[in-house]
């Protein structure tokens, strides 16, 4: 039997197809099995695999309120990500507005060692950073875990992301509003960030996924339960002889990952727009 | 008639001493980054200073001093720990097993991702998903999954006669199953800008060398390939400094263990400086850590320099 | 009284100067165009005027008042820029407003003044718009709208017609025209198109290089060129400028004695067609242009050389006929070794 193009082009498209489908397993399969293994008690969680709980364990997400103050912790990561992101926004655009448009000296010593921290890892610093903090008495405080992550490589990386679009916008534009009277601050405010949406979109995007997902910092600088965030409070789901409590680790893990994971869904292309946007400069 | 333009400014021109517009603009600048700059200095150069300096001492843990001992952390590092060379080891085997994997499938996904088809952003979100989950819940997931006995994956295997291994607890096997887990968390990233990349490439070149006669694989080979030898550098070298700088993953999924088979180089610092309080000796290590990063940025520059002339 | 004064303006980027030294005076009303060849430095020098660019060297006096180090913004001056610049997220109303409002204009008077502006420039119905969706001319008009409103006391434009299509330009030059006419404001205007230099201004200065080349009416420029670059650059198509040794035999013969000259000029349009033997020059139809109101010779002249000859009559000879070249000796330039030109044009002998 011989096959037309057509056929043999969409007996091709069903092979790519089914191939990708199951390359994407070990992609969703996780999210599926946290969720379904959040309902389930914990001696179901080591029976027969099965996607679909038994015996639906509401109380799972009950529990994890009660085992450590997860509500407050949920809170902290939230407002500590918002104000990271706030902050960020405003310093980087700053930044990246006068490393893009104006002219002073140091300027070209500035994007060098700036350029120099993109590229080091927080693993780095983190040593004389801790003694840092303590000496400023912020241990155990918030603070590091707002500092660290705008003034850090990721500040940076803002940066250089909002000069790169600042530079892209025609100095015409800016050089019209000197005419018309805005001081450089003016300029910055109601010319170069009204049209630079899609950049300070993208800068907020990933500058709050960073902040939410951070671990390293609050490792090192947050011991109190209630100032835990989530990552940490994550980690933290284990029996008094540090094994982990599945049922509930899982249950919290579900509740700290869907919400990020519906956002994404409803917004992926200007979610995975922005990555592209920051990887490129990165 | 009033004179929008200039009633402003006589009524400036007197105030503040005059600066030349050279100098005014100088000064705005400054003012611009000066939050960026304060930071900078506090939060990374005298850090990274401090880390130089204190990678030179001792730190007695009772009395809080510190001596200056010389190079010998570093002389510790490198010759009497046995861990180390250990750790870099791993570090190494660690690189060297996630980024050819990494971006293998990265631009096997991104090639097959880049042209518009039905169930295409499907894929894309699918694979991208891991990116923006955090990799604490990543890792916890993927420890409750790869657990021996009853863990969903050796359960899945066995429906298929094969017997998996203790994943976690082998140091070989465990070492396989980071890198293995930890690709799909990052390939979506290096995808999208390889799809990036492909989509830049103008659709003339493919029909010329198509209409030349050229196979898929010749095309691929010979067009674009070459073109894509750019991002392929960017690619390699951030993914090669995210490699070294994985922490939380080996944290939360092995801790460093079995026997310090994962224990890798950001992972040991970390342990020495914040379990055992070796700072002297964590910031010796986090200096070896800096030098790496810096060499292969500047292996970067260099390549992606003679790249554009 | 807003005349205009540069003295001794130089302007370097980095180590190379593209402004050498610039000295123009610009009476109070009076419109002035920048001309020259591309990167020769006529933005800069506008820019300067403007506050955009600072100056490196000299100095600008606006009015009686030295603006060096005053702001762009207060230095009375108003830019038109050939990309329009207008704010791409504002309205064509708050585009225009958007001057008066940093500078604290009440709200009715800054509406009254935009209002009268885009009355003026026909922009009522468009108001509400956003530059994006207005067409070029629009656009355009725009533009100046929004150098209006803030009654500056100098315009600066830089090309402003350079990205509107043939038909639309001319008839946004007549409206330029038009609005110096009303306003009697000081007008400094760039452009390279010469049709516009010559229709608008009161005086043309040519840059070359970052060099005033010559400064003068378009009457002036036209008639006495200053130098060979000048007098080149000005008309179209551009002056034949023939070797010297070429011409002097027959010119001396006539009667006209060129001295030291090195190359001698006749305006295409200058030259007429004779019989052959009877011409100033001699030469042989190689390739003939019609353009529709005129036809354009390429005439080879014995000596080896090439004439550009505008043919007016419905008599165009064909290619291959020889032909004589004539002209008036007043429309002979004569330019020594170093291209400047020498007058009075030509001695009797
Ligand atoms: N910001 C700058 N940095 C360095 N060189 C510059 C800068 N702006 C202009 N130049 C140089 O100065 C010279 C004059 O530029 P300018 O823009 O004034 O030319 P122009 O006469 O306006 O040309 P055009 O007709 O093409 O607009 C050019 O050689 C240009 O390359
Ligand atoms: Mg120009």
């Amino acid at each position: 039997m011989t096959l037309t193009v057509r056929q043999a082009r969409i007996i091709a498209r069903i092979c790519w197809t089914v191939a990708l489908l199951v390359v994407a397993v070990p992609f969703v399969f996780p999210f599926l099995w946290m969720v379904s293994s959040g309902f389930k008690s914990a001696t179901e969680i080591f029976g027969q695999p099965s996607l679909i709980p038994r015996v639906w364990r509401w109380q799972n997400y009950l529990e994890v309120f009660e085992y450590q103050p997860f509500a407050r912790q949920y809170f902290n990561s939230l407002y500590i990500a918002v104000a990271v992101t706030g902050l960020t926004l405003v310093i980087s655009s700053l930044a990246g507005y006068a490393l893009a448009r104006m002219r002073f000296a140091g300027a070209g010593l500035l994007m060098l060692f700036l350029l120099s921290a993109l590229m080091v890892p927080e693993e780095v610093t983190i040593i004389p950073n801790f003694f840092l903090i303590r000496w400023m008495g912020l241990m155990d405080t918030h603070a590091p875990l707002i500092l660290l992550p705008v003034f850090g490589s990721h500040g940076v990386m803002a940066t250089f992301l909002m000069r790169q679009y600042f530079l892209a916008i025609p100095k015409e534009l800016e050089e019209a509003g000197k005419m018309d009277g805005l001081s450089p601050f003016g300029i910055w405010w109601r010319i170069a960030l009204p049209m630079s949406r899609p950049a300070l979109a993208a800068v907020s995007i990933i500058t709050f996924l960073f902040s939410w997902n951070l671990f390293l910092e609050p490792l090192v600088f947050i011991s109190s339960l209630e100032k835990f965030t989530l990552p940490l409070a994550l980690s933290n789901f284990t029996d008094s002889y540090g094994l982990p409590l599945w049922h509930l680790q899982l249950a919290a893990t579900s509740l700290a990952v869907v919400p990020i994971l519906i956002v994404y869904l409803i917004a992926q292309r200007q979610i995975i727009e922005s990555f592209a946007l920051s990887g490129v400069k990165g | 008639m009033a004179d929008a333009l200039t009633e402003k400014g006589s009524a400036r021109s007197w105030r503040a001493p005059r600066l030349t517009l050279r100098q005014r603009e100088a000064i705005e600048a400054w003012l611009f980054v000066s939050p960026t700059v304060a930071g900078f200095l506090l939060f990374f150069l005298g850090p990274l200073a401090a880390v130089v300096y204190f990678s030179l001492t001792e730190w007695n843990l009772l009395t809080q001093q510190a001596t200056f001992v010389g190079v010998k952390n570093y002389v510790d590092a490198l010759s009497h720990n046995p861990d180390f060379w250990h750790v870099l080891r791993n570090s190494f085997v660690f690189a060297m097993g996630l980024v050819p994997l990494n971006m293998a499938l990265a631009l096997s996904l991104a090639l097959a991702l880049s042209r518009p088809f039905r169930g295409v952003i499907f894929f894309r979100t699918v694979f991208f998903a891991p990116v923006v989950t955090s990799a604490v819940a990543w890792a916890i997931v993927w420890r409750f999954l790869l657990q021996g006995e009853g863990g969903a994956v050796n359960q899945m295997l066995a429906l298929v006669g094969i017997d998996g291994p203790n994943w976690l607890r082998e140091p070989d096997w465990a070492m396989v199953a980071v890198i293995v887990t930890r690709v799909i968390k990052m390939v979506g990233l290096n995808m999208i800008l390889y799809i990036a990349a492909l989509q830049a490439i103008p659709r003339d070149y493919e029909a010329a060398a198509r209409l030349e006669g050229a196979s898929n694989w010749q095309i691929f080979r010979m067009v674009i390939w070459p073109l894509l030898a750019p991002t392929t550098l960017v690619i390699f070298v951030i993914t090669m400094i995210g490699s070294f700088k994985v922490f939380d993953h080996i944290y939360l999924m092995t801790g460093g263990g079995p026997e310090n088979g994962t224990l890798v180089l950001a992972f040991y610092i970390y342990e020495q400086g914040f379990k055992f309080f070796n700072v002297g000796y964590a910031s010796a290590l986090a200096m070896i850590m800096f030098v790496i990063v810096l060499v292969l940025t500047v292996v970067q520059m260099t390549l992606r320099r003679r790249d554009m002339q | 009284m807003t005349s205009l004064t540069l003295r001794n303006i130089k302007k370097s980027f980095g180590a190379t100067q593209v402004i050498k030294g610039v000295d123009l005076e610009i009476a109070d009303g009076e419109f002035v165009v920048f001309v020259g060849p591309s990167g020769c430095g006529k933005s800069t020098l506008l820019r300067m005027i403007a506050g955009l660019e600072d100056i490196t060297e000299g100095e600008i006096y606006i009015g009686e008042r030295k603006v060096n180090d005053v702001q762009a913004a207060q230095r009375g001056v108003a830019m038109v820029f050939q990309s329009y610049a207008l704010y791409p997220h504002l309205t064509v109303r708050d585009n225009m407003a958007f001057g008066l409002k940093v500078r604290k204009v009440p709200a009715s008077e800054r509406e009254r003044r935009v209002r009268e502006a885009a009355a003026s420039l026909k922009l009522e119905a468009l108001l509400d718009r956003y530059p994006r969706e207005l067409s070029g001319g629009q656009r355009q008009r725009v533009a100046i709208g929004r150098a209006i409103v803030g009654n500056p006391q100098v315009f600066l434009f830089d090309e402003p017609l350079s990205n509107l299509d043939a038909e639309l330009r001319v008839h946004m030059r007549s409206e330029i025209a038009a609005l110096h006419q009303r306003l009697e404001n000081t007008m400094i205007y760039v452009t390279h198109d010469q049709i516009e230099a010559m229709t608008l201004a009161d005086r043309i200065v040519v840059l070359r290089e970052g060099v005033i080349e010559q400064v003068g009416t378009p009457r002036e420029l036209y008639e006495s060129p200053a130098n060979l670059f000048v007098a080149q650059f000005i008309g179209s198509p551009r002056m034949n400028v023939l070797p010297a040794r070429a011409v002097a035999g027959r010119l001396a013969a006539r009667g006209l004695n060129i001295g030291a000259a090195e190359g001698v000029g006749m305006r295409p349009e200058h030259i007429s067609l004779t019989a052959p033997e009877s011409g100033l020059l001699r030469g042989r139809v190689a390739l003939s242009e019609y353009t529709g109101a005129a036809t354009l010779l390429h005439v080879e002249l014995e000596e080896g050389e090439t004439a550009l000859v505008i043919a007016n009559g419905p008599a165009v000879p064909a290619n291959g006929q020889e032909v004589g070249l004539e002209i008036a000796r007043e429309h002979l330039h004569v330019f020594d070794k170093a291209g400047r030109a020498i007058r009075p044009l030509v001695q009797a002998a």
